[in-house]
């Protein structure tokens, strides 16, 4: 995607505001620094907006560190442990992935002048900063708002020597020694997953799964976990049509190294049979234009999380300006403005409340969506997120809190 | 002259000269008649172009070279009925005359229409030097030159632009009037982009929130009764300031959330002030006995700051129309800026625009009026509305 692609949607001035923040970075080398060119969101993230800060004249580069199965695996715990889950960190662990940053820092070759390493993994590459100076970011991409003790306590002593660091939501910041900084996540408009859609394809998707556009729509589309709390969202659907008929869509896939995914889609299979309103689909991945039809055909969009990340799929249903109903839980009050862009609730009977007030509530459902789109298009797309990271190099260095430029 | 050349022709008929001196004597008076009539015509187009050029304000330079072209013509005119006179052949001058006529008209092409152009706006008289104007092309400013083939005007970001004619004819022009009072400076203004900066503070109920508020810098201040105006700029209504809304939706006190909501920031000189204000609401709440509730986890106030920064745009403005131009295109930010964090972050009391209107204008009533709108309850768009309609009222 070209810049120039993205100046439709949000206007020549922001592209303009882009290109004179770019102007300020000249001469600037930024080494962004991750464990992985492909998969995950970290290399999904870096290589839309690489290309772009390209364009825009920034020399904005990208090297990923070196490690083995076993590292990698010991990488995977930490990153649940941070999450929250209840994980056991090894001695054995600690080695490993001791020993492999210890290569990694000998061998990777470091040269920007802004050094911005993402999550966990590389975070020990900042044990060169004495050599080399200049300024660290560590960019933390993953929910640390209730780790495991063990596993923040082990990264912490690396966490705290770099100069700044960005959480995705403001609840994963931490009283830290460095000046912290709130970038959000965004969505990319012109991927498969957001792009305009034509009304053909949306009714192919539909009919590919047997859904009929007979009754109002209800959409979930999560992967099957308990933190989506899939079953919930039956109880809230069978509630809201005692009153109003209407169907569900449970949209998502199975997490391949979740166990429990499967047992979760077995669960949410068993508690919808029988139900022919209720459609519970197993989709593969890479399928980015079904979830785009499916949540462009949805007349309410719910996202009934226990927990969450950030929760983008919230931001892809506004900016499809569908009325969304969220669990005010992660980053989802970040999007979701209670009763302005969005309704929020805290459990099943306030989820099936909601629903029925934007089901019976058309225009209110209309106007929320619209705010939705707005809120989403100002705040939460990728060309945000580009001038964030713009702003964010040029704040280094500076203590004060105006900068002038 | 001309008396004496009818004279002399009528003595010349009525003369027993030889025929063939008659006729040479005749070929000598007309061209003595053409050349004086040619003579005079020069004389009075020159006359002419100079008195209209005058009236349309033109450039010496344009005058010069109508007038040049004008004599031109007439010359060549006078040439060619010289020579039919005495009997050379024509048809070849001709000939070469509409060839030189093609060639000048392929090498100007380009000029012609503008020249042309030229002609029409002259006549029309819709523009004049000093003039404001505004293309639909989005080129604006005041017109320093009108020339036969271009305009040159001075665009509000100091540099010039130079339109060709046939431009002003192909678009929609706007035509602002006349040139507008100087400022003793002109406005320069800026653009602010910001990041939220996270401090790590919490509060997970009204207690800790106002212990948190009584100690914090005025930059969290400055971030929760301000950061939704930018946030949530296209609302209307907008959401109110954050600790009003988490009153409200995290802890379910609307009483409370009510009259955190109704603190109006315009109210305030300083952040200082305004905290008073929080702080001592949110402490009445809390003496008044009410049981302290509890945010769920997740959703405790989390305190953030904002970091900005600031940079200069290429609009400026010396005058009120520059200045009403751009505000009309200027970016959110821009306007946020002047509008909201120059008042309360940087201590100005007042907003940017006021204060310049007032030092460098001398337009205090304009000035105070713009004090007068309260931002706080406009969406920034809202605000840049009535700022525009103050002063296109002020410049009318």
């Amino acid at each position: 995607m070209k810049l120039s692609d993205y100046e439709p949607i949000v206007g020549k001035g922001s592209i303009e505001e882009l290109s004179l923040l770019a102007s300020k970075l000249s001469g600037k080398v930024i080494q962004n620094i991750n464990s992985t060119f492909t998969g995950g969101g970290v290399a999904e993230i870096l290589s839309r907006m690489l290309p772009l800060l390209s364009e825009l004249g920034v020399d904005a580069r990208w090297s990923v560190i070196k490690g083995d199965l076993a590292f990698f695996e010991v990488t995977k715990k930490l990153h649940n442990a941070l999450h929250g889950k209840d994980e056991k960190i090894s001695a054995q662990d600690i080695s490993v992935f001791q020993e492999t940053s210890r290569k990694n820092i000998k061998e990777l070759e470091l040269y920007g002048d802004i050094m911005f390493i993402h999550d966990p993994q590389p975070v020990a590459l900042i044990e060169r900063k004495k050599e080399l100076g200049k300024e660290w970011i560590w960019r933390c991409h993953i929910d640390v708002s209730s780790p495991n003790e063990t596993a923040w306590d082990f990264i912490k002593p690396w966490v705290i020597q770099y100069d700044t660091a960005v959480f995705s939501a403001p609840a994963f910041s931490n009283p830290l020694p460095m000046r912290q900084f709130l970038i959000s996540p965004s969505i990319d408009p012109l991927s498969d997953k957001n792009k305009e859609l034509s009304q053909d394809i949306i009714d192919s998707v539909l009919s590919k799964y047997g859904i009929p556009s007979d009754k109002p729509l209800i959409v979930q589309v999560s992967r099957f976990d308990y933190l989506k709390d899939p079953v919930g969202v039956i109880q809230a659907f069978k509630q809201v049509r005692r009153s109003i008929d209407c169907r569900l869509v449970l949209a998502g896939g199975i997490a391949t190294d979740d166990p429990e995914s499967g047992k979760v889609l077995a669960e949410v299979q068993d508690k919808a049979e029988g139900d022919r309103d209720i459609h519970v689909l197993l989709i593969p991945p890479g399928s980015d234009i079904e979830i785009n039809a499916l949540q462009r055909a949805a007349t309410v969009v719910v996202q009934k999380s226990l927990k969450e990340g950030f929760g983008l799929t919230v931001s892809e249903a506004l900016w499809k300006a569908k009325p969304v109903v969220a669990s005010a839980v992660g980053g989802i009050p970040l999007q979701v403005k209670n009763k302005f862009t969005g309704l929020l609730s805290h459990g099943i009977e306030g989820t099936a409340y909601a629903i029925k007030q934007l089901l019976g509530n058309p225009e209110y459902a209309k106007w929320l969506g619209q705010n939705g789109r707005e809120h989403v298009k100002h705040n939460f797309l990728i060309t945000r997120h580009v001038k964030d990271y713009m702003v964010l190099f040029l704040t280094l260095g500076h203590s004060e809190e105006i900068v002038y430029l | 002259m001309w008396c004496l050349i009818l004279s002399s022709a009528l003595a010349l008929t009525v003369s027993p000269v030889p025929q063939h001196w008659k006729n040479w004597a005749n070929k000598g008076l007309w061209t003595l008649l053409v050349i004086s009539l040619a003579l005079s015509a020069v004389n009075l187009v020159g006359k002419l172009v100079s008195l209209y050029g005058e009236r349309l304000k033109a450039s010496q330079r344009s005058i010069d070279i109508s007038k040049n072209i004008a004599n031109a013509a007439i010359y060549i005119v006078a040439i060619l009925i010289l020579l039919d006179i005495w009997g050379a052949p024509t048809t070849a001058i001709i000939f070469f005359i509409v060839l030189a006529a093609v060639v000048v008209l392929v090498a100007f092409r380009e000029t012609l229409p503008n020249f042309l152009a030229g002609v029409q706006l002259n006549t029309r008289g819709q523009f004049k030097v000093g003039d404001y104007i505004k293309l639909g092309t989005g080129e604006e400013g005041y017109i320093k030159e009108m020339n036969l083939t271009d305009i040159l005007i001075e665009s509000p970001n100091e540099s010039t632009i130079l339109l060709p004619n046939r431009k002003l004819m192909q678009t929609t022009v706007t035509n602002y009037g006349h040139l507008m009072k100087k400022a003793k400076e002109p406005f320069r203004f800026f653009n602010r982009v910001h990041l939220t900066e996270l401090t790590g503070l919490k509060a997970k109920n009204l207690k800790e929130l106002a212990d948190v508020l009584k100690t914090a810098p005025d930059s969290i201040m400055y971030y929760h009764t301000h950061h939704f105006l930018a946030e949530h700029h296209y609302l209307t209504p907008e959401p109110a300031n954050d600790f009003a809304v988490w009153v409200s939706d995290v802890l379910g006190d609307e009483t409370l959330g009510e009259k955190l909501a109704n603190i109006d920031a315009f109210e305030f000189s300083t952040l200082s002030a305004l905290r008073e204000r929080i702080v001592n609401v949110i402490g009445e709440h809390i003496s008044s006995g009410q049981e302290l509730r509890k945010a769920p986890e997740g959703r405790e106030f989390y305190f953030m700051k904002s970091a900005s920064v600031v940079m200069s745009t290429p609009y400026a403005a010396r005058d009120l129309r520059e200045f009403v131009e751009a505000l009309r295109r200027l970016s959110l930010g821009s306007l946020y800026f002047h509008i909201f964090e120059s008042r309360l972050r940087l201590g100005k009391v007042t907003n940017d625009f006021s204060v310049w209107m007032k030092d460098s204008l001398e337009e205090q009533e304009l000035a105070e009026a713009i004090e007068k709108v309260n931002p706080y309850t406009y969406t920034l768009e809202g605000v840049r509305s009535q700022l525009i309609k103050l002063i296109e009222k002020r410049i009318k």
